[in-house]
Protein backbone atom coordinates (compact mmCIF):
# COMPACT_ATOMS: atom_id res chain seq x y z
CA UNK A 1 0.00 0.00 0.00
CA UNK A 2 1.27 3.59 -0.81
CA UNK A 3 1.90 5.40 2.29
CA UNK A 4 -0.19 8.84 1.56
CA UNK A 5 -1.52 9.93 4.56
CA UNK A 6 1.01 12.69 5.44
CA UNK A 7 -0.29 16.17 6.68
CA UNK A 8 0.13 17.34 3.31
CA UNK A 9 -1.71 14.78 1.56
CA UNK A 10 -4.70 15.73 4.09
CA UNK A 11 -4.42 19.50 3.89
CA UNK A 12 -4.87 19.31 -0.24
CA UNK A 13 -7.99 16.39 0.11
CA UNK A 14 -9.40 18.44 2.88
CA UNK A 15 -9.59 21.82 0.94
CA UNK A 16 -10.64 19.88 -2.04
CA UNK A 17 -13.83 18.71 -0.45
CA UNK A 18 -14.00 21.89 1.41
CA UNK A 19 -14.39 23.79 -1.60
CA UNK A 20 -17.05 21.76 -2.73
CA UNK A 21 -19.11 21.91 -0.02
CA UNK A 22 -18.37 25.92 -0.27
CA UNK A 23 -20.12 25.15 -4.35
CA UNK A 24 -23.02 23.12 -2.08
CA UNK A 25 -23.74 26.22 0.16
CA UNK A 26 -23.29 28.76 -2.39
CA UNK A 27 -25.89 26.86 -4.71
CA UNK A 28 -28.60 26.10 -2.11
CA UNK A 29 -29.31 30.06 -2.15
CA UNK A 30 -30.34 29.81 -5.92
CA UNK A 31 -32.65 26.91 -4.80
CA UNK A 32 -36.28 28.23 -4.66
CA UNK A 33 -38.54 25.55 -6.45
CA UNK A 34 -38.29 22.12 -7.84
CA UNK A 35 -37.19 23.16 -11.33
CA UNK A 36 -34.14 24.96 -10.22
CA UNK A 37 -33.36 22.00 -8.05
CA UNK A 38 -33.43 19.61 -10.61
CA UNK A 39 -32.62 21.55 -13.96
CA UNK A 40 -30.42 24.27 -12.20
CA UNK A 41 -33.37 26.30 -13.28
CA UNK A 42 -32.22 25.80 -16.71
CA UNK A 43 -29.71 28.34 -16.45
CA UNK A 44 -26.36 26.24 -17.79
CA UNK A 45 -23.91 28.94 -19.89
CA UNK A 46 -21.74 27.37 -22.66
CA UNK A 47 -18.59 26.42 -20.49
CA UNK A 48 -20.50 25.20 -17.50
CA UNK A 49 -22.65 22.41 -19.69
CA UNK A 50 -19.68 21.31 -21.96
CA UNK A 51 -17.70 20.58 -18.47
CA UNK A 52 -20.61 19.52 -16.96
CA UNK A 53 -20.85 16.91 -20.13
CA UNK A 54 -17.51 15.88 -19.48
CA UNK A 55 -17.62 15.43 -15.70
CA UNK A 56 -20.71 13.41 -15.88
CA UNK A 57 -19.52 10.87 -19.19
CA UNK A 58 -15.92 10.44 -17.27
CA UNK A 59 -16.51 8.52 -14.37
CA UNK A 60 -13.71 7.09 -12.11
CA UNK A 61 -12.77 4.29 -14.46
CA UNK A 62 -11.84 6.64 -16.66
CA UNK A 63 -8.72 7.05 -15.13
CA UNK A 64 -7.85 4.04 -13.81
CA UNK A 65 -10.14 1.68 -16.81
CA UNK A 66 -8.78 3.09 -19.90
CA UNK A 67 -5.45 3.39 -18.99
CA UNK A 68 -5.68 -0.41 -17.03
CA UNK A 69 -7.35 -2.11 -20.30
CA UNK A 70 -4.90 0.18 -22.49
CA UNK A 71 -1.84 -2.12 -20.40
CA UNK A 72 -3.92 -5.15 -20.89
CA UNK A 73 -4.50 -4.77 -24.72
CA UNK A 74 -2.71 -2.10 -26.56
CA UNK A 75 -3.91 -0.03 -29.22
CA UNK A 76 -6.98 -2.13 -30.33
CA UNK A 77 -8.98 -0.56 -27.59
CA UNK A 78 -7.75 2.80 -28.69
CA UNK A 79 -11.65 3.08 -30.09
CA UNK A 80 -13.13 3.84 -26.61
CA UNK A 81 -11.08 7.18 -26.81
CA UNK A 82 -12.96 8.26 -29.60
CA UNK A 83 -16.50 6.99 -28.92
CA UNK A 84 -16.55 7.96 -25.32
CA UNK A 85 -16.37 11.88 -26.12
CA UNK A 86 -17.95 11.22 -29.37
CA UNK A 87 -21.11 10.45 -26.79
CA UNK A 88 -21.11 14.17 -25.66
CA UNK A 89 -21.61 15.08 -29.16
CA UNK A 90 -24.42 12.49 -30.29
CA UNK A 91 -26.02 13.46 -27.09
CA UNK A 92 -26.13 17.23 -27.97
CA UNK A 93 -26.99 16.93 -31.70
CA UNK A 94 -29.14 13.93 -31.62
CA UNK A 95 -31.12 14.31 -28.33
CA UNK A 96 -30.28 17.97 -27.50
CA UNK A 97 -31.28 20.23 -29.83
CA UNK A 98 -35.09 18.46 -30.09
CA UNK A 99 -35.64 17.60 -26.10
CA UNK A 100 -34.28 21.10 -25.35
CA UNK A 101 -36.94 22.95 -27.55
CA UNK A 102 -39.89 21.06 -26.52
CA UNK A 103 -38.65 21.20 -22.94
CA UNK A 104 -38.36 25.23 -22.81
CA UNK A 105 -42.84 25.12 -23.82
CA UNK A 106 -43.25 21.80 -22.20
CA UNK A 107 -41.88 22.38 -19.07
CA UNK A 108 -40.01 18.69 -18.72
CA UNK A 109 -37.57 18.21 -15.84
CA UNK A 110 -36.84 14.94 -17.10
CA UNK A 111 -36.35 12.85 -19.95
CA UNK A 112 -39.58 11.07 -18.73
CA UNK A 113 -41.48 13.59 -18.88
CA UNK A 114 -40.84 13.09 -22.89
CA UNK A 115 -41.57 10.18 -23.25
CA UNK A 116 -44.83 10.65 -21.54
CA UNK A 117 -45.80 13.53 -23.60
CA UNK A 118 -44.89 11.96 -26.63
CA UNK A 119 -46.46 8.56 -25.93
CA UNK A 120 -49.31 9.76 -24.48
CA UNK A 121 -48.27 7.43 -21.36
CA UNK A 122 -48.40 9.72 -18.14
CA UNK A 123 -48.16 6.60 -16.19
CA UNK A 124 -47.37 3.23 -17.32
CA UNK A 125 -44.25 4.17 -19.43
CA UNK A 126 -43.12 7.10 -17.15
CA UNK A 127 -42.96 4.50 -14.25
CA UNK A 128 -41.30 1.85 -16.80
CA UNK A 129 -38.63 4.10 -17.87
CA UNK A 130 -38.32 5.75 -14.41
CA UNK A 131 -38.02 2.48 -12.55
CA UNK A 132 -35.21 1.00 -15.39
CA UNK A 133 -33.56 4.51 -14.91
CA UNK A 134 -33.38 3.74 -11.28
CA UNK A 135 -32.12 0.19 -11.64
CA UNK A 136 -29.76 1.23 -14.16
CA UNK A 137 -28.40 4.51 -12.48
CA UNK A 138 -27.84 2.28 -9.26
CA UNK A 139 -25.50 0.03 -11.20
CA UNK A 140 -23.56 2.60 -12.97
CA UNK A 141 -23.11 4.26 -9.11
CA UNK A 142 -22.30 0.91 -7.69
CA UNK A 143 -19.38 0.57 -10.13
CA UNK A 144 -18.65 4.51 -9.26
CA UNK A 145 -18.30 3.96 -5.79
CA UNK A 146 -16.40 0.68 -6.25
CA UNK A 147 -13.78 2.53 -8.49
CA UNK A 148 -13.62 4.98 -5.63
CA UNK A 149 -13.22 1.77 -2.99
CA UNK A 150 -10.26 0.64 -5.02
CA UNK A 151 -8.36 3.93 -5.23
CA UNK A 152 -8.65 4.67 -1.74
CA UNK A 153 -7.61 1.19 -0.57
CA UNK A 154 -3.85 1.88 -2.66
CA UNK A 155 -3.74 5.61 -1.82
CA UNK A 156 -4.60 5.60 2.15
CA UNK A 157 -3.08 4.55 5.28
CA UNK A 158 -6.48 5.10 6.63
CA UNK A 159 -9.31 2.66 6.77
CA UNK A 160 -11.76 1.83 3.79
CA UNK A 161 -14.83 2.73 5.20
CA UNK A 162 -14.08 5.63 6.80
CA UNK A 163 -11.98 7.04 3.46
CA UNK A 164 -15.23 5.69 1.35
CA UNK A 165 -17.36 7.50 4.19
CA UNK A 166 -15.98 10.85 3.69
CA UNK A 167 -16.19 10.61 -0.08
CA UNK A 168 -19.32 10.01 0.28
CA UNK A 169 -20.98 12.18 2.61
CA UNK A 170 -19.03 15.44 1.31
CA UNK A 171 -20.57 14.16 -2.59
CA UNK A 172 -24.13 13.40 -0.46
CA UNK A 173 -23.86 16.80 1.50
CA UNK A 174 -23.44 19.60 -1.62
CA UNK A 175 -25.83 17.07 -3.69
CA UNK A 176 -28.43 17.49 -1.35
CA UNK A 177 -28.67 20.62 -0.30
CA UNK A 178 -27.53 22.22 -3.37
CA UNK A 179 -29.28 20.29 -6.34
CA UNK A 180 -28.09 20.75 -10.16
CA UNK A 181 -26.66 24.43 -9.56
CA UNK A 182 -24.28 22.69 -6.65
CA UNK A 183 -23.37 19.73 -9.35
CA UNK A 184 -22.77 21.60 -12.29
CA UNK A 185 -20.43 24.05 -10.59
CA UNK A 186 -18.96 21.45 -8.65
CA UNK A 187 -18.36 19.50 -12.42
CA UNK A 188 -16.98 22.51 -13.52
CA UNK A 189 -13.85 22.76 -10.96
CA UNK A 190 -13.84 18.85 -11.38
CA UNK A 191 -13.34 18.61 -15.01
CA UNK A 192 -11.05 21.61 -14.59
CA UNK A 193 -8.69 19.33 -12.58
CA UNK A 194 -9.58 16.20 -14.01
CA UNK A 195 -8.52 17.86 -17.67
CA UNK A 196 -5.31 19.67 -16.20
CA UNK A 197 -4.42 17.31 -13.97
CA UNK A 198 -4.26 14.26 -16.83
CA UNK A 199 -2.03 16.83 -19.43
CA UNK A 200 0.06 17.58 -16.52
CA UNK A 201 0.50 14.33 -15.52
CA UNK A 202 0.29 11.85 -18.11
CA UNK A 203 2.83 13.28 -20.42
CA UNK A 204 5.58 12.68 -17.28
CA UNK A 205 4.86 9.56 -17.36
CA UNK A 206 5.00 8.64 -21.37
CA UNK A 207 8.38 10.54 -20.88
CA UNK A 208 9.79 8.49 -18.43
CA UNK A 209 8.84 4.96 -20.18
CA UNK A 210 10.96 6.91 -23.06
CA UNK A 211 8.22 8.90 -24.94
CA UNK A 212 5.79 7.19 -27.23
CA UNK A 213 7.47 6.47 -29.94
CA UNK A 214 9.55 4.34 -27.92
CA UNK A 215 6.54 2.85 -25.95
CA UNK A 216 4.98 1.37 -29.75
CA UNK A 217 7.81 0.19 -30.47
CA UNK A 218 8.46 -1.47 -27.40
CA UNK A 219 4.79 -2.92 -27.33
CA UNK A 220 5.54 -4.36 -31.26
CA UNK A 221 8.19 -6.34 -29.86
CA UNK A 222 6.28 -7.39 -27.21
CA UNK A 223 3.30 -8.79 -29.56
CA UNK A 224 2.73 -7.14 -32.97
CA UNK A 225 -0.96 -6.95 -32.10
CA UNK A 226 -0.44 -4.42 -29.60
CA UNK A 227 0.45 -1.85 -32.15
CA UNK A 228 -2.89 -2.42 -34.47
CA UNK A 229 -6.08 -0.96 -35.01
CA UNK A 230 -7.98 -4.09 -34.31
CA UNK A 231 -7.32 -7.44 -33.20
CA UNK A 232 -7.87 -10.42 -35.83
CA UNK A 233 -10.59 -12.30 -33.45
CA UNK A 234 -12.49 -12.24 -30.40
CA UNK A 235 -12.35 -9.16 -28.15
CA UNK A 236 -11.40 -5.73 -30.13
CA UNK A 237 -11.81 -7.58 -33.04
CA UNK A 238 -13.54 -5.15 -36.11
CA UNK A 239 -17.16 -6.29 -34.98
CA UNK A 240 -16.57 -6.51 -31.79
CA UNK A 241 -15.30 -2.60 -32.01
CA UNK A 242 -18.28 -1.94 -34.01
CA UNK A 243 -20.63 -3.02 -31.51
CA UNK A 244 -18.37 -1.23 -28.90
CA UNK A 245 -18.65 2.21 -30.38
CA UNK A 246 -22.85 2.16 -30.52
CA UNK A 247 -22.76 0.76 -27.00
CA UNK A 248 -20.42 3.29 -25.59
CA UNK A 249 -21.61 6.22 -28.28
CA UNK A 250 -25.35 5.63 -27.87
CA UNK A 251 -25.58 4.26 -24.58
CA UNK A 252 -23.98 7.02 -22.69
CA UNK A 253 -25.70 9.40 -24.53
CA UNK A 254 -29.66 8.12 -23.68
CA UNK A 255 -28.09 7.15 -20.01
CA UNK A 256 -30.85 9.18 -17.91
CA UNK A 257 -27.74 11.09 -15.95
CA UNK A 258 -26.14 12.35 -19.22
CA UNK A 259 -29.03 13.08 -21.36
CA UNK A 260 -30.85 15.24 -18.36
CA UNK A 261 -28.16 17.88 -18.67
CA UNK A 262 -29.51 19.01 -21.66
CA UNK A 263 -32.89 20.25 -19.97
CA UNK A 264 -30.76 22.69 -17.95
CA UNK A 265 -28.41 24.43 -20.80
CA UNK A 266 -29.83 28.65 -21.25
CA UNK A 267 -29.79 28.22 -24.52
CA UNK A 268 -30.51 26.40 -27.10
CA UNK A 269 -27.55 28.18 -29.23
CA UNK A 270 -24.25 26.70 -27.18
CA UNK A 271 -25.42 23.37 -28.84
CA UNK A 272 -23.83 24.59 -31.85
CA UNK A 273 -20.34 24.43 -30.52
CA UNK A 274 -20.77 22.11 -27.40
CA UNK A 275 -20.08 18.89 -29.39
CA UNK A 276 -16.60 20.01 -30.73
CA UNK A 277 -15.19 21.54 -27.45
CA UNK A 278 -15.97 18.72 -25.59
CA UNK A 279 -15.00 15.55 -28.11
CA UNK A 280 -11.46 17.77 -28.45
CA UNK A 281 -10.95 18.23 -24.61
CA UNK A 282 -12.10 14.98 -23.38
CA UNK A 283 -10.98 13.34 -26.12
CA UNK A 284 -7.48 14.39 -25.44
CA UNK A 285 -7.29 13.75 -21.99
CA UNK A 286 -8.59 10.33 -22.80
CA UNK A 287 -5.81 9.59 -25.05
CA UNK A 288 -3.27 10.38 -22.59
CA UNK A 289 -4.76 8.42 -20.07
CA UNK A 290 -4.48 5.32 -22.90
CA UNK A 291 -0.99 5.97 -23.47
CA UNK A 292 0.23 6.07 -19.39
CA UNK A 293 -1.25 2.50 -19.59
CA UNK A 294 0.66 1.67 -22.94
CA UNK A 295 3.74 3.46 -20.94
CA UNK A 296 3.42 1.06 -17.74
CA UNK A 297 3.39 -2.15 -19.67
CA UNK A 298 6.78 -0.92 -21.23
CA UNK A 299 8.12 0.33 -17.76
CA UNK A 300 6.04 -3.52 -16.27
CA UNK A 301 8.07 -4.97 -19.07
CA UNK A 302 11.84 -3.13 -18.63
CA UNK A 303 11.94 -3.93 -14.80
CA UNK A 304 11.13 -0.86 -13.52
CA UNK A 305 8.67 -1.85 -11.59
CA UNK A 306 6.08 -4.46 -11.09
CA UNK A 307 2.52 -4.76 -10.53
CA UNK A 308 0.86 -7.16 -7.44
CA UNK A 309 -0.24 -10.29 -8.48
CA UNK A 310 -3.87 -9.65 -8.08
CA UNK A 311 -6.80 -9.90 -10.72
CA UNK A 312 -7.82 -6.10 -11.03
CA UNK A 313 -3.82 -4.86 -10.74
CA UNK A 314 -3.71 -3.48 -14.67
CA UNK A 315 -6.53 -0.76 -13.54
CA UNK A 316 -3.88 0.25 -10.88
CA UNK A 317 -1.23 0.70 -13.67
CA UNK A 318 -1.47 4.55 -13.77
CA UNK A 319 -1.03 5.09 -9.86
CA UNK A 320 2.26 3.21 -9.90
CA UNK A 321 3.34 4.95 -13.30
CA UNK A 322 2.97 8.12 -11.44
CA UNK A 323 4.65 6.62 -8.22
CA UNK A 324 7.45 6.19 -10.11
CA UNK A 325 7.85 9.20 -12.53
CA UNK A 326 6.57 11.64 -9.77
CA UNK A 327 8.23 10.94 -6.79
CA UNK A 328 6.89 13.95 -4.61
CA UNK A 329 4.13 12.84 -1.87
CA UNK A 330 2.43 16.01 -2.70
CA UNK A 331 1.68 15.14 -6.14
CA UNK A 332 0.23 11.64 -5.54
CA UNK A 333 -2.04 13.63 -3.30
CA UNK A 334 -3.19 16.40 -6.15
CA UNK A 335 -3.57 12.67 -8.20
CA UNK A 336 -5.88 11.69 -5.75
CA UNK A 337 -7.81 14.64 -5.59
CA UNK A 338 -8.40 14.09 -9.79
CA UNK A 339 -9.35 10.49 -9.10
CA UNK A 340 -11.76 12.16 -6.36
CA UNK A 341 -12.92 14.85 -8.89
CA UNK A 342 -13.39 12.35 -11.71
CA UNK A 343 -15.87 9.83 -9.39
CA UNK A 344 -17.52 12.48 -7.65
CA UNK A 345 -18.20 14.53 -10.90
CA UNK A 346 -20.58 11.38 -12.33
CA UNK A 347 -22.03 10.04 -8.40
CA UNK A 348 -23.06 13.74 -7.52
CA UNK A 349 -24.88 13.57 -10.94
CA UNK A 350 -26.45 10.14 -11.22
CA UNK A 351 -27.94 10.73 -7.31
CA UNK A 352 -29.79 13.89 -8.54
CA UNK A 353 -30.97 11.57 -11.27
CA UNK A 354 -32.30 9.34 -9.01
CA UNK A 355 -33.64 11.40 -6.41
CA UNK A 356 -35.50 13.25 -9.50
CA UNK A 357 -36.90 10.21 -11.11
CA UNK A 358 -38.51 9.10 -7.49
CA UNK A 359 -39.58 12.37 -6.67
CA UNK A 360 -40.67 13.78 -9.92
CA UNK A 361 -41.64 11.10 -11.96
CA UNK A 362 -42.73 8.33 -9.52
CA UNK A 363 -43.98 10.00 -6.52
CA UNK A 364 -45.38 13.67 -8.55
CA UNK A 365 -46.24 12.35 -11.54
CA UNK A 366 -48.03 9.20 -10.52
CA UNK A 367 -48.74 8.75 -7.29
CA UNK A 368 -49.18 11.99 -5.74
CA UNK A 369 -50.44 14.69 -8.26
CA UNK A 370 -51.50 17.00 -6.05
CA UNK A 371 -48.04 17.26 -4.18
CA UNK A 372 -46.97 20.85 -2.90
CA UNK A 373 -43.56 21.66 -4.47
CA UNK A 374 -42.30 21.67 -1.35
CA UNK A 375 -42.89 17.74 -0.36
CA UNK A 376 -41.47 16.95 -3.75
CA UNK A 377 -37.99 18.76 -3.21
CA UNK A 378 -37.52 17.40 0.72
CA UNK A 379 -38.52 14.05 -1.13
CA UNK A 380 -35.60 14.83 -3.76
CA UNK A 381 -32.94 15.39 -1.09
CA UNK A 382 -34.19 12.27 0.72
CA UNK A 383 -33.74 10.47 -1.74
CA UNK A 384 -30.16 11.46 -2.90
CA UNK A 385 -29.39 10.61 0.83
CA UNK A 386 -30.52 7.57 0.68
CA UNK A 387 -29.06 6.57 -2.66
CA UNK A 388 -25.67 7.84 -1.64
CA UNK A 389 -25.65 5.54 1.53
CA UNK A 390 -27.24 2.55 -0.02
CA UNK A 391 -24.33 2.37 -2.44
CA UNK A 392 -21.80 3.13 -0.33
CA UNK A 393 -22.75 0.25 2.04
CA UNK A 394 -22.60 -2.02 -0.90
CA UNK A 395 -19.12 -0.70 -2.21
CA UNK A 396 -17.66 -1.71 0.87
CA UNK A 397 -16.87 -4.75 -0.77
CA UNK A 398 -16.34 -4.10 -4.08
CA UNK A 399 -17.00 -6.60 -7.19
CA UNK A 400 -13.35 -7.41 -9.59
CA UNK A 401 -13.73 -6.74 -12.71
CA UNK A 402 -15.05 -3.21 -12.43
CA UNK A 403 -14.66 -2.18 -16.15
CA UNK A 404 -17.11 -4.91 -17.13
CA UNK A 405 -19.87 -3.87 -14.11
CA UNK A 406 -19.69 -0.23 -15.72
CA UNK A 407 -19.69 -1.86 -19.37
CA UNK A 408 -22.83 -3.79 -18.36
CA UNK A 409 -24.62 -0.56 -17.38
CA UNK A 410 -24.02 1.84 -20.14
CA UNK A 411 -24.83 -1.69 -22.41
CA UNK A 412 -28.29 -1.80 -20.44
CA UNK A 413 -29.05 1.74 -21.08
CA UNK A 414 -28.19 1.41 -24.64
CA UNK A 415 -31.01 -1.78 -24.91
CA UNK A 416 -33.30 -0.04 -22.39
CA UNK A 417 -33.74 3.64 -23.57
CA UNK A 418 -31.83 4.27 -27.05
CA UNK A 419 -34.56 2.42 -29.11
CA UNK A 420 -37.50 4.58 -27.81
CA UNK A 421 -36.30 7.69 -27.20
CA UNK A 422 -34.62 7.62 -31.19
CA UNK A 423 -37.93 6.55 -32.32
CA UNK A 424 -40.10 9.21 -30.54
CA UNK A 425 -37.75 11.95 -31.84
CA UNK A 426 -37.25 10.91 -35.17
CA UNK A 427 -40.31 8.29 -36.13
CA UNK A 428 -43.31 9.58 -36.43
CA UNK A 429 -45.09 6.03 -36.53
CA UNK A 430 -43.71 5.01 -33.14
CA UNK A 431 -46.33 3.93 -30.72
CA UNK A 432 -46.84 3.86 -27.15
CA UNK A 433 -47.65 -0.01 -27.28
CA UNK A 434 -44.10 0.00 -29.26
CA UNK A 435 -42.23 2.04 -27.04
CA UNK A 436 -43.22 0.31 -24.00
CA UNK A 437 -42.57 -3.57 -25.63
CA UNK A 438 -39.51 -2.15 -26.73
CA UNK A 439 -38.58 -0.91 -22.76
CA UNK A 440 -39.48 -3.78 -21.54
CA UNK A 441 -38.01 -6.21 -23.54
CA UNK A 442 -34.74 -4.47 -23.90
CA UNK A 443 -34.43 -4.04 -20.35
CA UNK A 444 -34.96 -7.78 -19.51
CA UNK A 445 -33.00 -9.30 -22.69
CA UNK A 446 -30.11 -6.79 -21.89
CA UNK A 447 -30.28 -8.14 -18.34
CA UNK A 448 -30.51 -11.77 -19.59
CA UNK A 449 -27.59 -11.18 -21.99
CA UNK A 450 -25.01 -9.41 -19.60
CA UNK A 451 -25.89 -11.94 -16.81
CA UNK A 452 -24.88 -15.11 -19.60
CA UNK A 453 -22.00 -13.18 -21.01
CA UNK A 454 -20.35 -11.75 -17.17
CA UNK A 455 -20.63 -15.23 -15.63
CA UNK A 456 -19.65 -17.29 -18.96
CA UNK A 457 -23.03 -19.54 -18.72
CA UNK A 458 -22.60 -21.83 -21.36
CA UNK A 459 -26.35 -22.16 -23.34
CA UNK A 460 -26.92 -24.98 -26.02
CA UNK A 461 -23.04 -26.11 -26.33
CA UNK A 462 -22.33 -22.00 -27.42
CA UNK A 463 -20.34 -19.85 -24.29
CA UNK A 464 -21.70 -16.58 -24.05
CA UNK A 465 -18.52 -15.05 -22.91
CA UNK A 466 -17.35 -15.83 -26.54
CA UNK A 467 -19.75 -13.77 -28.31
CA UNK A 468 -18.19 -11.58 -31.13
CA UNK A 469 -20.02 -8.48 -30.31
CA UNK A 470 -20.47 -6.59 -27.07
CA UNK A 471 -23.73 -8.11 -25.24
CA UNK A 472 -25.72 -5.13 -25.41
CA UNK A 473 -26.16 -5.47 -29.39
CA UNK A 474 -28.40 -8.64 -29.26
CA UNK A 475 -31.07 -6.93 -26.78
CA UNK A 476 -30.77 -3.42 -29.18
CA UNK A 477 -31.25 -5.07 -32.18
CA UNK A 478 -34.46 -7.03 -30.80
CA UNK A 479 -35.89 -4.18 -29.25
CA UNK A 480 -35.50 -2.24 -32.60
CA UNK A 481 -37.61 -4.98 -34.09
CA UNK A 482 -40.08 -5.14 -31.23
CA UNK A 483 -40.49 -1.35 -31.41
CA UNK A 484 -41.18 -1.32 -35.24
CA UNK A 485 -43.13 -5.05 -35.24
CA UNK A 486 -45.60 -3.29 -32.49
CA UNK A 487 -45.58 -0.13 -33.86
CA UNK A 488 -47.19 -1.59 -36.62
CA UNK A 489 -49.92 -3.20 -35.22
CA UNK A 490 -51.08 -0.44 -32.84
CA UNK A 491 -53.27 2.45 -32.61
CA UNK A 492 -50.90 5.50 -33.82
CA UNK A 493 -49.76 8.79 -31.89
CA UNK A 494 -52.31 11.90 -31.96
CA UNK A 495 -50.55 13.74 -34.74
CA UNK A 496 -51.15 17.26 -32.50
CA UNK A 497 -48.53 15.03 -29.81
CA UNK A 498 -46.56 14.57 -32.79
CA UNK A 499 -46.20 18.24 -33.61
CA UNK A 500 -46.02 19.27 -30.26
CA UNK A 501 -43.01 16.92 -29.38
CA UNK A 502 -41.66 18.13 -33.00
CA UNK A 503 -41.32 14.06 -33.96
CA UNK A 504 -39.93 13.74 -37.55
CA UNK A 505 -36.81 12.98 -39.71
CA UNK A 506 -35.44 16.08 -38.85
CA UNK A 507 -32.92 17.67 -35.67
CA UNK A 508 -34.04 21.21 -35.70
CA UNK A 509 -36.77 22.86 -37.81
CA UNK A 510 -34.65 26.19 -38.81
CA UNK B 1 5.17 7.34 -37.73
CA UNK B 2 4.93 7.10 -33.69
CA UNK B 3 6.13 3.82 -34.08
CA UNK B 4 3.05 2.56 -35.36
CA UNK B 5 2.12 0.37 -38.90
CA UNK B 6 0.38 2.88 -41.12
CA UNK B 7 -2.95 1.11 -40.78
CA UNK B 8 -3.08 1.97 -37.09
CA UNK B 9 -2.29 5.79 -38.38
CA UNK B 10 -4.27 5.76 -41.13
CA UNK B 11 -7.33 3.71 -39.04
CA UNK B 12 -7.54 5.46 -35.86
CA UNK B 13 -6.33 9.09 -37.60
CA UNK B 14 -8.56 8.79 -39.75
CA UNK B 15 -11.67 8.29 -37.48
CA UNK B 16 -10.34 11.18 -35.70
CA UNK B 17 -10.41 13.74 -38.06
CA UNK B 18 -13.35 12.37 -40.09
CA UNK B 19 -15.37 13.36 -36.44
CA UNK B 20 -13.53 16.44 -36.22
CA UNK B 21 -14.95 17.64 -39.67
CA UNK B 22 -18.56 16.76 -38.54
CA UNK B 23 -18.10 18.53 -35.66
CA UNK B 24 -16.88 21.54 -37.13
CA UNK B 25 -19.82 20.44 -39.97
CA UNK B 26 -22.29 20.74 -37.35
CA UNK B 27 -21.30 23.93 -35.78
CA UNK B 28 -21.26 26.43 -38.63
CA UNK B 29 -24.41 24.60 -40.28
CA UNK B 30 -26.33 24.70 -36.46
CA UNK B 31 -28.71 27.35 -36.26
CA UNK B 32 -30.50 26.91 -32.97
CA UNK B 33 -32.40 29.23 -31.79
CA UNK B 34 -34.77 30.15 -28.45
Amino acid sequence: MIELADTVTIIVIALYLLLMIGIGIWASRKIKNTEDYLVAGRSLGFWVFVLLMIGTVCSGMSLLGVSGLGYRAGWPTIWEQIFVPLAIGFCVIFFGVKLHNVAKTAGYVTVQDYLAHRYESPTALRSLSAVAGIIVSLIYLVGQYTAIALVLMWLFAIPLWLALLIATLVTMIYTTIGGLYAVAWASLIQSIILVVGVFVMAPVIIYKAGGLTHVDQVLAGINPNLVMPWNPSGAFAPVYIFSFAIMLMVGLACAPHVINNVLAIKDVKYFKWAPLAAFLIYGAAMFLLKFTGFAGLVMVKGGVFALPNLPNAPDSIILYGIQYSLPVMALWAVFAVIVLAAVMSTTDRLMLTIGAMCSWDLYKKILRPGASDKSVLLLSKIIVVLSALGTMILAINPPVMLASLIWMGIGIMLSTFAVPLLAGLYWRGATKAGALASMLIGLVTSLVFGALNYFSIVLFGYNFAKIPVHFSFYPLVISLVVMYVVSMLTAKTHEKILDETQTGWFISKQ
Amino acid sequence: MFGLPDITIIAVGGVVIIVIIALVYWGLTFRGHD
